[in-house]
């Protein structure tokens, strides 16, 4: 028989020297591997120690073995799990002779995906899959986790369960007038509009946080030379990665640090001193300071608090403010406050709103700093539930709230049904497309491209 | 008359066979049309109405392909309303009550002088089959005619039984009899048999109803029009409908009837359509309801026969009296025609091709009732687009049919022969996802140049058409081209209408997109001047849905690539590891042609559609090496 699905095999433990190496083959061909390998097909679901033997009847190593015979395994297909040494050489022989079994290698993600084209997952957990693996926070691994249990799709699924009893409604007064239902003006379907909108406000904004806890936020550190923007990267950092000397335009290429603050990644960049460039490689260097400017989710300009008094942006450095592509994400920083003097001009200084004064030098103002940061994201503190969330979830679930508040307006300036009909079925089209239902197929590949290998 | 030789056959005289027939003969085809009975050629079987809901849409969509319902109902009509009016023009419809024997005459006039068509009554008993194909017919009286193509329309005629309370016997409908013998033959061959029914409420005598104690419901005015081509000139004397209730009397009496019933006792095991239940199922269903509406409908200007919508019912004769009389103004009724259900057989939609060509069988055609619809309007529809592919299959053209954003009609065939039925099938607006495209009031713009070139579209229709449609082109431009500059006293004017000023210069087409502003009112306020008609309306909509519809376009144009992929004849579903076990089933029960089609299997999951496309991929790489 002709199987139209291949079999697949990859190693699932990082590459190089370890204790254990496991080497995972899933699809028809498996009992046949388990029997070429292992003499039998092991008891499913039950961890047998045996030895693995290569075509030539020689031992390649031993290990144990576990059969999840197809439906009931991760992929839904027959999974055989092998558990050897961990060493590249041994992993390799193994799988050069699964791969003579007409199995072939697996590509990135194939793995999850098989588990949701055989509708073991949806999309979104499988999204989560690779987001718990990625995590870089003890926060951001339990909000993959709640994903993946699908806290996320049920809130999804919930909505979606809302829009369709709505849609039952109005499609029940279009289809039988006789029923003698006059939505159009009972003002229920307004209700139910609003309270919908209401839900989807508040899965909209846990998503939101859900995406920063995956993504977090880009800050670049920008200004004049030696105005301590080395300084203040090794403080939010608590590193010393930065070199600080007192030269001007010690930084000249980029430099990058990663922090999370209370579970949202931090990306801080810094950047060489914005001035007249003086050689190549500076020019070089401010080049791509401002490539990251213009990418940034934040800008610090950082401004030497002891040679300026001013505060308003445009005063500070008007010719970086001008240059600038996006005044609202502009934050002043003025650093190096420790060396003020004049305690009423200080006094002043920090009653204001548009700056931000710290010392880098000592670590003052650094936590208001991280305050700031924080709240200009919108981040808040995680509750219960909390559950990650990617950029096309956020755009799903946007574009279903534009629908349902077009079609609300439809509602109220023209009392068109139909329209409002059409909005509630494109909202609805929308959100499925987060768990997968009604995913065109070039999403699907491009989502599974980003997975790592073996999972 | 012996052994004649036809381009292609009809049989079965209802909707779906007279729609079959002239649009067979419209083509050109030598057309044999053939039925039980000539008198009851256009018989509207069940309520005296066409159109409604969902239904005018595909009334109008007949009609912009040349068929005769339309034209026969603005020649019948005596009551016309539109439903839906506030609702948007993509949900709007029209409904006209039609006096029997004037649709009637008006059908068999168009039959009668339709050339290229003959008429001729025989009982169809037989088909002629030559391996797998049909080439003919065979009659009660032994009279054989052949043709290229045959398409059968035999509604609920197939093993019909009628029950009224207990009692039961074999019936077409009420006074004619089944199609027995060509039911049992029909049966022997491969195609997929269940049964179905339906019923009709009691007729009762108008003169003994008393209409002043009920709710009257007139026609609206100006009276509107079903046919493009038609005009209110057209229509007879307009009578008025009358409303009333049932009480909870009338809810006693049924339910101390029902262990006579032939629903409620197993006698029927044939499903009966759910949104079209017989008063003792809307009674058992809907208990907390305490009253419901009838619509007392005139049979025609030239009888006093009453049908009162709303109450079918297969209780027995007794009980059908007893509650009729509790209901105000029928006190003293008096029943003409009992109330019946009549089951019958029906063929499995999933069996047919697009074209409605069997697929079973080569040159048969199957159309109406026996593919499990009820309506005229839906039977029609397929009689058009099985007369159309039957006159195309005798010249061997390929098969033409719409797309599901093309027509309702499109939504209707893809709808059968994908997800089958297991009710009689009904057209509603919501089964239609390009719903703002397919509206009635553009059936024409959406279908007639196609018609026209499939050789349905005589040339007073077209000439019409192409006039309207360059009108409606004509004044956009116009629209387009006037301007109004703020401050002016035209502005003023302008600003009289509308919530927010205008603070530049507009033209007219752009202040069309602004809620609540009509041509009318343009007009008004620029000066220009055209008559208030269709055109206006076409217009408007174009503008105001300009947003909506090209959003609609645009998912059409997204899924098209799913649709253009064929799945090929020879798959096996068995083969595709990953598919469960049950979308394994439901794709072997359809077999679709297309991915598309199968996407819209009911059970049929995106993943296992990716599976398909997958198997599909790798399918056509191997080919490809095989030929390498």
């Amino acid at each position: 028989m002709l199987t139209s699905r291949d079999t697949i095999v990859a190693i699932a433990t990082p590459p190089g020297r370890g204790g254990i190496g496991i080497i995972r083959v899933s699809g028809d061909a498996t009992k046949a591997v388990a029997r070429k390998l292992l003499g039998r097909t092991p008891k499913p679901r039950y961890a047998r120690y045996t030895d693995f033997v290569g075509v030539d009847g020689s031992v390649l190593d031993q290990g144990i073995a576990l059969f999840y015979p197809a439906p009931k395994s991760f992929t839904g297909e027959d999974v055989l799990e092998l558990q050897g040494h961990g060493g590249p050489v041994i992993l390799d022989l193994i799988m050069k002779e699964i791969l003579a079994l007409n199995v072939r290698m697996a590509r990135p993600g194939e793995f999850s995906e098989r588990a949701f084209l055989n509708d073991k997952i949806d999309l979104a957990q499988a999204e989560a899959i690779a987001d718990l693996i990625d995590s870089a926070s003890q926060q951001a691994a339990r909000g993959a986790m709640a994903s993946l249990q699908g806290v996320f799709s049920r809130r999804i699924e919930e909505m979606v369960e809302s829009l369709i009893s709505l849609r039952t409604y109005v499609e029940a007064c279009i289809d039988f007038p006789e029923e003698e239902i006059d939505f159009l003006t009972d003002g229920k379907v307004l209700l139910r509009l609003d309270d919908i909108l209401g839900q989807l406000a508040k899965v909209l904004n846990d998503a939101v946080q859900g995406a920063l806890l995956r993504e977090g936020m880009t800050v670049v550190l920008a200004g004049k030379p030696n105005v301590g923007k080395s300084s203040l990267l090794n403080q939010l950092s608590g590193k010393d990665s930065a070199i600080v000397t007192a030269t001007a335009g010690t930084t000249r290429d980029l430099l990058r640090e990663y922090v999370h603050l209370d579970g949202m990644p931090l990306h801080l960049v810094d950047t060489a001193g914005l001035r007249r460039g003086t050689g190549e490689i500076e020019l070089e260097g401010i080049r791509r300071a401002w490539q990251e400017i213009e990418r940034a989710d934040r800008v610090l300009l950082l401004v030497d608090a002891s040679e300026s008094d001013e505060l308003r942006p445009e005063k500070v450095m008007p010719e970086f403010v001008e240059r600038l592509p996006n005044l609202d994400n502009l934050t002043v920083v003025r650093n190096k406050v420790d060396l003020i003097a004049d305690e009423a001009l200080l006094k002043k200084e920090l009653l204001s709103s548009e700056v931000i004064s710290v010392s880098a030098k000592t670590g003052f103002g650094i936590d208001k700093l991280k305050q700031h940061l924080k709240s200009c994201m919108g981040f808040s503190a995680l509750g219960e539930g909390q559950f990650t969330a990617r950029r096309r979830h956020l755009d799903a679930l946007e574009k279903a709230r534009d629908y349902i508040a077009e079609g609300r307006t439809q509602l109220i300036d023209t009392e068109a049904g139909d329209l409002l009909a059409e909005n509630l079925r494109l909202a609805q089209l929308a959100l499925t497309e987060i768990t997968g239902e009604f995913t065109p197929e070039d999403l699907l590949g491009r989502i599974f491209s980003t997975f790592c290998v073996g999972k | 008359m012996k052994d004649q030789q036809f381009d292609v056959i009809v049989v079965g005289g209802g909707h779906a066979g007279t729609e079959a027939a002239a649009a067979s003969a419209r083509m050109g085809c030598r057309t044999l049309l053939l039925t039980q009975n000539i008198e009851t050629l256009g018989q509207m079987s069940c309520n005296p109405a066409i159109g409604g809901i969902g239904k005018s849409h595909l009334v109008k969509e007949i009609d912009a392909l040349g068929g005769v319902m339309a034209l026969a109902t603005d020649r019948a009509g005596i009551h016309f309303r539109i439903l839906n009016s506030r609702k948007g023009p993509a949900v709007r419809a029209t409904r006209a009550q039609t006096d029997r024997l004037l649709y009637k005459q008006a059908i068999r006039y168009h039959l009668e002088n339709q050339p290229c068509l003959t008429l001729c009554q025989q009982t169809v008993d037989d088909l002629v089959v030559e391996k797998d194909r049909v080439v003919g017919v065979v009659t009660q009286m032994g009279l054989k005619f052949y043709a290229e193509s045959t398409v059968l329309t035999v509604g609920t005629f197939l093993g019909g039984i009628i029950h009224i309370g207990l009692e039961s016997h074999a019936g077409g409908r009420a006074g004619d009899p089944p199609s027995n013998r060509l039911a049992d033959r029909l049966r022997e061959l491969p195609f997929r048999v269940d049964r179905l029914k339906t019923g009709t409420p009691p007729r009762i005598d108008g003169r003994t109803v008393d209409f002043t104690v009920m709710e009257i419901q007139p026609g609206d005015t100006p009276e509107p029009v079903m046919s493009y081509m038609g005009s209110a000139a057209d229509h007879p004397q307009q009578i008025p409908c009358h409303i009333t209730h049932t009480n909870e009397k009338t809810h006693d009496i049924i339910r101390r009837g029902l262990d006579r019933s032939p629903l409620f006792t197993g006698v029927i095991d044939g499903t009966g359509p759910r949104y079209c239940p017989s008063i003792e199922d809307k009674i058992i269903r809907f208990s907390d309801k305490t009253s419901h509406q009838i619509f007392v409908e005139p049979e025609g200007l030239t009888t006093t026969e009453i049908y009162p919508n709303g109450l079918s019912t297969s209780l027995p004769l007794d009980v059908q009296q007893d509650l009729i009389r509790s209901i105000k103004g029928f006190e003293r009724a008096v029943i003409c025609r009992p109330g019946y259900a009549i089951e019958y057989d029906y063929f499995d939609p999933r069996d047919l091709k697009y074209s409605l060509e069997t697929r079973h069988l080569k040159s048969l055609f199957f159309a109406g009732q026996i593919n499990g619809t009820t309506g005229y309007e839906e039977a029609g529809a397929q009689g058009l687009l099985a007369g159309i592919n039957a006159a195309r299959a005798s010249r061997q053209q390929d098969p033409w049919y719409p797309r599901r954003d093309e027509g309702y009609l499109g939504v209707l065939i893809d709808d059968l022969i994908t997800l089958g039925t297991t009710e009689p099938y009904r057209m509603f607006t919501s089964r239609a996802e390009y719903r703002l495209i397919l509206r009635q009031d553009n059936a024409d713009r959406r279908l007639t140049e196609t018609g026209r070139s499939l050789g349905l579209i005589e040339d007073a229709r077209w000439q019409s058409f192409c006039n309207k449609r360059d009108a409606i082109e004509a004044r956009k431009q116009k629209l387009a081209g006037h301007w109004i500059q703020p401050g002016g006293v035209v502005a003023e004017n302008l600003n009289t209408l509308v919530e927010n000023p205008i603070s530049r210069a507009y033209n007219l087409l752009e202040l069309l997109k602004r809620p609540r502003l009509h041509v009318t009112e343009l007009l008004k306020v620029s000066g220009l001047n055209w008559p208030g008609d269709e055109i206006n309306e076409q217009v408007e909509i174009d503008v105001k849905y300009e947003g909506y519809i090209s959003r609609q376009a645009e998912e059409v144009e997204r899924l098209q690539r799913q649709e253009n992929t064929r799945l090929p004849k020879d798959i096996v579903y068995q083969d595709i590891s990953g598919l469960s076990a049950e979308v394994r089933q439901k794709l072997e029960q359809v077999k679709p042609f297309t991915l598309g089609q199968a996407s819209r299997i009911s059970g049929v999951t995106p993943a296992a559609v990716s599976l398909l496309l997958i198997h599909l991929k790798k399918n056509a790489g191997r080919k490809q090496l095989k030929s390498a």
